[in-house]
C-alpha cells in the first residue's frame, strides 16, 4: 500500500503569478539585500560614494525595456492602484470637470472604483465597454465615444482571462481625438515585449511585483505628458526646498516623499534578470505553459475552461459540481498546489463568464517548470473526476 | 472533538469569514452524520483526500477532509454574531450526545435570525 503523504508534505506548487510572482530570482534578493547594506542615495543630499541611485538606474532600465523615449518620465508609486488611482484622479483634478470616461468590462477593481468613486460625486459620467470572447476592440470603444469624452482607461491583458488587449489603434485613436488613454499594464509589464514608441498611450501603468519580479510595494506609471495630470500629492523632494509650492518638474511633481529604495532596487534587478533571460524567452516559455495546461484540461468534460487559447500565461476555469473556491481548497490541501480563487477583483468579468460566481485561475511564471504545469493539470482533473463521481 | 486553536481568519469574497480550526482529534464519518442533522453534506470520497462540505444556510458552512485535524468554516456576513459559537457548539453537543438540546438551540438562533430578513428570505423550519 502506497504511503499516505499530506499535501504539505508535497513539493509547493506555486501557481498565483498573476497576484504576485514567486519565487523571486535570486538577483533580486541579493539586490535588495546589497541595498539595505548601505546608506540610501539621497537625490539632492549627501551621501557615501559608490552609493546606487536606484531611482535613476530603475528608470533608465524601465525605459530600455518598455522602449521608452523619457526615462524621466517613468513615476514610481506604491503599485499599479496607486498609480491608477494617481492618474485617474490627478486627470480630473486637472480636467474640466464633468466630463465623460469610457472603460470596459475587462477592468479590475483598481480601475473600476476610482471611476465609480467619481461617478458618484458627479464628476464624470462613465461608460463600460463589453467585451466578446475576452476581447474589447477599438469599434466597441468608439460606439462609446461622446463629444465630451475625454478619458479612456483599459486594460493591457485580462487578469481572469489572459487575453491581451489590441491597445495600439485605441492609443492611435485616443491621441488623434484628445482623450487622454491610461493603459494598465498590471499583467503585461515584464511578461510580454512592450515597445511604448509605438503605443501613444496617454499613460503606462506597471507594478513590479508580478512579472517584474519585485517585490510588493513597489508599481509606476509612464506618463507621455506631464501637463496632462495634476499632481495629488505634495511634500518633500530634496530639491526646491525653500519653495511652497510642489516642484513640477519630473520626476518629482508626482513623486513626493522618501522613494521605496528596497523596492526600486528588487525591480532595478528583476528588470535586469528580464533583460538577461530574454524578454522573448520569457513570453515564449510562459504561452508554452499555458498551452500544455489548456490543452490537459479540455480533455476533462467536467472542466469548465474560461481561457481556451489565452495570450498570457493566466488560465480561468469552473470544475463541475464544486464552488471554485471549494476547488481551490482541495487543490491546496490535498495537492499543495497554490491557485486563486474567487472574483480576482475583476467582478464584472465574472458577471459575463461565470454568472459572477467567480472561478479558479492559475498563473505561470518563468520560475515554473513543465512538470510543475503537467503535476497540477493532472491534479485538477482528478478533482474534477472525483467531484463527478 | 475540540478545538485546540484557530489557525487563521480572513474575508472572503461575499464579505463572509472564514475560520480554520485545528481539531484535537480527526474528524470522523459518525461526526458527518451528526452533521446531516443540521443541514447539507456532501461527501467526495473518491478524491485524492475524502473531501466533505457542510452547508447550513444562513448559519455556517465547513470544509475538510474526513480524517483530517483542520477544517475551514465560514461564517455568514449578515448572522455573524449569532452563529460565532455556532460551531464549538456542535462539536460540544456532539460529543456530549445532545442532538435536541443543539436542535434547540437552532431555533432559537432562526427566531433572531428572522427579524432581520425580508419575509420571502425567512428561513422555514
Amino acid at each position: 500500500m502506497a504511503e499516505h503523504r499530506e499535501a504539505g508534505e508535497l513539493p509547493l506548487i506555486y501557481l498565483n503569478n498573476a497576484a504576485t510572482s514567486w519565487p523571486k530570482p535570486p538577483e533580486v534578493l541579493t539586490e535588495v539585500a546589497r541595498c539595505l547594506q548601505t546608506p540610501f542615495f539621497e537625490r539632492g543630499r549627501s551621501t557615501t560614494a559608490g552609493a546606487t541611485d536606484y531611482p535613476s538606474a530603475a528608470r533608465d532600465a524601465l525605459a530600455d525595456l518598455l522602449h521608452a523615449e523619457e526615462p524621466g518620465h517613468f513615476i514610481f508609486t506604491g503599485s499599479a492602484t496607486d498609480s491608477l488611482n494617481l492618474l485617474i484622479h490627478g486627470f480630473v483634478k486637472k480636467e474640466k470637470a464633468p466630463f465623460h470616461a469610457i472603460t470596459t468590462e475587462l477592468e479590475h477593481n483598481s480601475v473600476l472604483r476610482p471611476l465609480h468613486t467619481l461617478e458618484g460625486e458627479g464628476r464624470l459620467s462613465l461608460s463600460m465597454v463589453p467585451f466578446q470572447d475576452g476581447y474589447v476592440t477599438l469599434h466597441e470603444i468608439k460606439k462609446a465615444i461622446r463629444p465630451e469624452t475625454r478619458l479612456v482607461v483599459m486594460t493591457h491583458g485580462s487578469n481572469v482571462l489572459g487575453s491581451l488587449q489590441n491597445v495600439r489603434p485605441v492609443a492611435e485613436y485616443c491621441a488623434s481625438n484628445e482623450i487622454f488613454l491610461i493603459v494598465d499594464g498590471a499583467q503585461t509589464a515584464g511578461q510580454i515585449p512592450i515597445n511604448l514608441s509605438e503605443i501613444p498611450a496617454g499613460a503606462f501603468v506597471f507594478t513590479g511585483h508580478k512579472a517584474l519580479f519585485g517585490l510588493p510595494g513597489i508599481g509606476g506609471f509612464y506618463l507621455q505628458d506631464p501637463e496632462t495630470v495634476a499632481s495629488t500629492r505634495q511634500g518633500g523632494t530634496g530639491t526646491d526646498s525653500h519653495t511652497p509650492a510642489h516642484p513640477q518638474d519630473m520626476p518629482q511633481k508626482f513623486e513626493a516623499g522618501t522613494p521605496n529604495y528596497p523596492g526600486i532596487a528588487s525591480l532595478l534587478a528583476g528588470i535586469r534578470f528580464i533583460e538577461h533571460q530574454g524578454q522573448d524567452a520569457i513570453t515564449n516559455k510562459c504561452r508554452s505553459l499555458a498551452a500544455l495546461f489548456t490543452s490537459e484540461l479540455k480533455k476533462s468534460p467536467e472542466i469548465i475552461l474560461y481561457t481556451p487559447a489565452p495570450d498570457l500565461p493566466v488560465i480561468s476555469f469552473n470544475i463541475g459540481g464544486l464552488d471554485n473556491d471549494e476547488a481551490g481548497y482541495i487543490l491546496a490541501n490535498a495537492y499543495n498546489i497554490v491557485t486563486r480563487t474567487g472574483l480576482h477583483c475583476a467582478p464584472l468579468v465574472h458577471d459575463r463568464i461565470d454568472g459572477g460566481k467567480g472561478c479558479v485561475r492559475v498563473s505561470f511564471s518563468h520560475f515554473t517548470t513543465p512538470t510543475e504545469c503537467r503535476t497540477a493539470a493532472e491534479a485538477v482533473r482528478e478533482v474534477a473526476e472525483g467531484a463527478g463521481r | 472533538m475540540r478545538v485546540v486553536k484557530s489557525v487563521q481568519s480572513k474575508v472572503c469574497v461575499d464579505g463572509s469569514l472564514m475560520k480554520e480550526y485545528m481539531l484535537d482529534e480527526p474528524l470522523t464519518p459518525a461526526f458527518l452524520l451528526f452533521l446531516r442533522l443540521f443541514g447539507t453534506v456532501r461527501e467526495y470520497p473518491h478524491m485524492k483526500r475524502p473531501y466533505f462540505s457542510f452547508e447550513q444556510e444562513y448559519f455556517i458552512s465547513i470544509k475538510g477532509f474526513s480524517g483530517d485535524t483542520s477544517v475551514e468554516v465560514r461564517y455568514k456576513k449578515e448572522f455573524a454574531d449569532l452563529t460565532a459559537d455556532y460551531f464549538y457548539l456542535l462539536l460540544y453537543y456532539y460529543r456530549e450526545g445532545g442532538t435536541a438540546k443543539m436542535q434547540e438551540i437552532v431555533s432559537s438562533i432562526r427566531e433572531k435570525m428572522k427579524t432581520r430578513l425580508p419575509a420571502p428570505e425567512r428561513p422555514v423550519h
